[in-house]
């Protein structure tokens, strides 16, 4: 018999987790979603964002928020970097589907061995004091290490929102995937604007990489645990709607947390691609495709 | 504000297919020019080369926009957009999971236009109260004329020195056709913008040109220095008129 206790935790918690999920998710969602970019190494690329939180943390004795400040900068730089090479070696030449599928999963790899070679494979952590405190609302629980990437990944998807609905740069990222020529018959650069737009997807990733160091300890491949769940949710969202992306982040944690209650924590994994099919099945624009 | 454009001597093919050959043709500040032609005679080819989409093998295109001549050959879509030579692309080009009102600001993309965003919204609605009830609406869950509109719209919020119109009647009901082109009249009228138009009604072309080209198999065949010799053409009653 499952306590009344028991399922509000476990759904409160899958909340919070979802809700960090989707700041996981929520560059996929642009790259993948608005730009067409099967970037599979973006949980890669969450996972150097913590390291980067991490190595800030303990060179100079930053809290990994702070170190988010710095990371997405950098990250920005490298994004723009990265879809350089992209663009340059597959979408220009319009073979970017599967070669640069295989670009991506190279760069993944490639990423995770240097971690390896840098820090070997054990689990690094934050030693931010709040990592094992934890604020009590009568029976439900809410660690700070699950609330904190909570608010932080909310605030990432409120700033990209923000920015992409609001501004004209924004506006024209959300059509550039629908129609190249039309964007550039009104004067922007389909090609510079999906740079910016990739580059904003990788310094998403910093950021949600800071938000992991908070929730756990990390370590090189880690990352591949969320490649199903970010691209589960990039589709239950509806490609490219961030608002539908922490929707749908939100009830993978709950459905996920539930199920590891009643089937065994070995199931969880499963959920994400079973809730993926069955969507795809009954809704294939996604659940909140526009 | 005297915005012209003067295309000179124009060619262009699509590999070995000639698209335009030696096509010369003026339009002068404030003049509504029709470029009459039907399907795959190169009214879109010629489009395509003033908005730098196409590189012509040979000839020259000059905007001369308040007071400053520019030759468009060679420069970047975008820069041609800058200076203000907008189209009104064949088919449309909507993007059409966004709104309509996200389609409008879209327009005003163009650096010089945004500071006029607001007026060119008002105005725009006001000169398509259908587009103002269906503001919220996705553009592409539209009506062909509807869209046709926010086509025309999106142009306006570009503040256009130089108006390109490709094919606006094309797919549409003949009484929505008419709409269109009142649409456009009532543009014209309202800015006084110069207006290139490739289309192949020329009964609904006729009613808002000064004056017209015909062009077939890539080549200015005839030139209408009004409505009336257009109209009087031999070459328009054979193509138009079935006589």
């Amino acid at each position: 018999m499952v306590s009344f206790d028991l399922l509000a935790n476990a759904v409160v918690s899958g909340v919070l987790l979802g809700g960090f999920y989707a700041g996981v998710a929520a560059g996929a969602t642009i790259s993948f979603g608005l730009l067409d970019i099967a970037n599979i190494a973006h949980p890669a690329f969450v996972v150097f964002g913590a390291y980067g939180a991490f190595v800030l943390g303990q060179r100079f004795g930053l809290d990994p928020l702070v170190a988010a400040l710095f990371v997405v900068p950098v990250f920005y730089l490298a994004g723009l970097a990265v879809h350089q090479v992209y663009h340059r070696a597959f979408e220009r030449r319009g073979d970017d589907s599967m070669r640069g599928l295989a670009f991506f999963f190279g760069l993944m790899f490639v990423g995770e061995v240097v971690l390896i070679l840098l820090f070997g494979v054990d689990y690094r952590y934050t030693s931010a004091a709040y990592a094992s405190t934890s604020i009590k609302i009568g029976p439900v629980a809410l660690p700070l290490r699950q609330l904190i990437p909570f608010l932080g990944a909310l605030v990432i998807l409120a700033a990209a929102q923000l920015f992409l609905s609001r501004t004209f740069i924004g506006r024209a990222i959300l059509g550039v995937a629908q129609d190249a020529t039309a964007i550039r018959l009104m004067g922007a650069d389909p090609v510079r604007l999906k740079r910016i737009a990739f580059a904003i997807s990788i310094a998403l990733a910093g950021a949600a990489g800071a938000l992991l160091l908070v929730l756990e300890p990390v370590e090189p491949a880690i990352g591949r645990e969320f490649i199903g769940r970010v691209f589960a949710i990039a589709v239950l969202g509806g490609m490219g709607s961030l608002p539908g992306t922490w929707i749908a982040a939100v009830m993978l944690g709950v459905i996920e947390n539930l199920t590891s209650i009643f089937a065994g924590a070995s199931w969880a994994p499963a959920v994400s691609f079973g809730f993926l099919l069955l969507t795809l099945a009954v809704r294939p624009s996604g659940l909140f495709g526009r | 504000m005297e915005n012209s454009l003067a295309i000179s001597g124009l060619s262009a093919s699509y590999g070995h297919v000639l698209a335009l050959q030696d096509v010369s043709l003026t339009v002068e500040p404030g003049e509504t020019v029709a470029l009459l032609g039907t399907n795959g005679n190169g009214k879109s080819s010629l489009m395509k080369c003033v908005m730098g989409l196409l590189r012509p093998s040979a000839g020259s295109i000059v905007a001369r926009i308040d007071g400053e001549s520019i030759d468009l050959v060679g420069l970047a879509t975008e820069e041609i957009v800058g200076r203000g030579v907008i189209l009104v692309p064949e088919g449309r080009h909507l993007l059409p999971k966004l709104s309509v009102e996200e389609n409008l600001y879209l327009g005003a993309l163009r650096r010089q236009a945004r500071p006029h965003i607001r007026r060119n919204l008002e105005a725009s609605y006001d000169l398509f109260p259908r587009l103002a009830e269906r503001r919220r609406q996705a553009a592409g869950s539209m009506s062909g004329g509807e869209q046709q509109m926010v086509a025309l719209a999106r142009a306006l919020m570009a503040e256009p020195k130089i108006l390109l119109i490709d094919e606006p009647s094309v797919g549409l009901a003949p009484i929505v056709v008419k709409l269109v082109i009142d649409a456009i009249a009532e543009l014209k009228a309202r800015l006084g913008l110069t207006v290139l138009m490739a289309e192949q009604n020329f009964h609904q072309a006729i009613r808002v040109a000064d004056r017209g080209y015909v062009i077939v198999h890539g080549s200015i065949e005839f030139e209408g220095r009004s409505t009336a010799e257009l109209r009087e053409n031999e070459l328009v009653r054979k193509l138009y008129l079935g006589g």
